[in-house]
């Protein structure tokens, strides 16, 4: 394998782990806000607006992950 | 294929896909003709298209002309600055002059200095993305000029239409964003104007790249890392005027005691940095990630080059679409209430106590 084929290879790979990453982590996110607005209907913006944030961490790393890949694939 | 892939519109993507092999009329021809050789004896070959996608890729980043979709509707001025400022209405006259010339690697051009053949120093070309930019702020101009208008008109009148519709948005970003994220409610009113801004702008980027034909500003870094300084010179500057320059100062040491700070300042400094970087490749990242995906379902149609896989492709795209429209909304949204939070997070304590003084009458 030239070092082209590796970088693809590697992309391919760290896109792969990222998403795996990326869907564990929201997965969690929601399974614990759905829980919490199970218990307390009342508070479903609140606990919506604060899942929301903290999906948009996430997805931050995840997307800097995602970025890596992409400039592994295409320099 | 270098033909098929010249065009970014859509249509004409799929209607010249008959002629992938080969057969393309006299004028498209004669496009390809700058087109070196090899890289039709690679299209020539079955099963070599390997590069399509970083092709099609191309087409989300910049132009020096203003393109909308395939359609080359006119120049753009190239404005340069290197050993004195130079103005040219199109790349051609940038090339006449003598200065500047083409370079052509990896199919895309880039203009150098003749003299060097080094890129010129400042650039500040007219670009595709700056002229949707600007449209951005038109088309907020003329929506606000509207609704203010109304509100002249009838000031008793319950909104309606677009008025309610803007007004709903407004008063959301005041009492939901804004206002709990920032603890002090004079600090909030004063930067409620930013965050209207901030707000709209970005939504007007977001959505106007879902026009066919039409580009995302917000997809290219300098757009996006231009609206992350712009937030971490506003969170930084609020913090020092509410609570002082050297209580922002101090606040580097993070409380930790005096012969930490050879770790903690690096560390406060660092965390300073993060945070308008993360909001640059967050926006960046989401709103070029949904056309990247749009492009390579297209791609898988050229890939296999089969008819029969355009309708699975199609609602496919539409979904993509549809989630796109969802992301704009949501990365606007974000933006702001990030931005807000960290404002909130800067003025730290000090905020808390006016906050605890107004709460208590």
């Amino acid at each position: 394998m030239d070092s082209t084929a590796l970088a693809f290879l590697a992309a391919g790979i760290g896109a792969g782990i990222t998403v795996f990453g990326a869907g564990m982590g929201i997965g969690r996110l929601a399974s614990a806000a759905l829980e919490a607005t199970g218990r307390q209907p009342e508070a479903t913006g609140d606990i919506r607006t604060t899942m929301i944030i903290a999906a948009a961490l996430i997805e931050g790393v995840a997307m800097f992950a995602a970025v890596i890949c992409l400039l592994l694939a295409i320099k | 294929m270098q033909m098929i892939l010249n065009d970014s519109n859509e249509s004409q993507l799929i209607a010249k896909a008959d002629g992938y092999q080969n057969t393309e009329k006299p004028e498209q021809a004669q496009q390809t003709a700058t087109e070196s050789h090899d890289s039709h004896a690679a299209a020539a070959v079955p099963g070599d298209r390997s590069d399509i996608f970083l092709k099609l890729l191309g087409k989300l980043s910049d132009h020096d002309a203003f393109y909308f979709g395939a359609y080359k509707v006119t120049d753009l001025p190239k404005i340069y600055i290197d050993d004195g400022f130079d103005f040219y209405l199109n790349t051609e006259q940038a090339v006449a002059s003598g200065k500047y010339r083409v370079e052509e690697h990896h199919g895309h051009s880039t203009i150098v200095k003749t003299s060097t053949g080094h890129k010129p120093a400042i650039d500040l070309s007219i670009t595709n993305f700056v002229l949707f930019e600007w449209f951005a702020i038109f088309i907020c101009a003329f929506i606000f000029k509207i609704v203010f208008n109304k509100y002249k008109k009838n000031p008793d009148k319950a909104p309606k239409g677009l008025q309610n519709a803007i007004e709903a948005t407004i008063l959301y970003i005041r009492d939901e964003i804004v206002r709990p994220n920032i603890p002090s409610r004079k600090v909030a009113d004063s930067l409620l104007p930013y965050f209207m801004a901030l707000f709209f702008f970005i939504l007007t980027m977001n959505l106007m790249g879902l026009f066919p034909g039409a580009h995302t500003p917000t997809g290219a870094i300098a757009v996006t890392a231009t609206l992350a300084i712009t937030a971490f010179f506003v969170i930084n500057i609020t913090a020092m005027r509410v609570s002082g320059v050297g209580a922002w100062f101090h606040h580097l040491l993070g409380g930790a005691p005096w012969w930490l700070a050879f770790i903690m300042i690096p560390i406060e400094i660092i965390g300073l940095l993060v945070k308008p970087f993360a909001l640059t490749i967050r926006l960046f990242a989401n709103m070029t990630a949904g056309h990247v995906i749009l492009l390579s379902l297209l791609g898988v149609l050229f890939f296999f080059n089969s008819v029969y896989l355009s309708p699975a492709i199609t609602a496919f795209s539409l979904f993509i679409y549809a989630l796109e429209l969802l992301v704009a909304f949501i990365q606007a949204y974000l933006f702001t209430i990030l931005t807000s939070i960290f404002v909130g997070l800067a003025l730290g304590s000090h905020g808390d106590h006016e906050h605890a003084a107004e709460t208590a009458h």
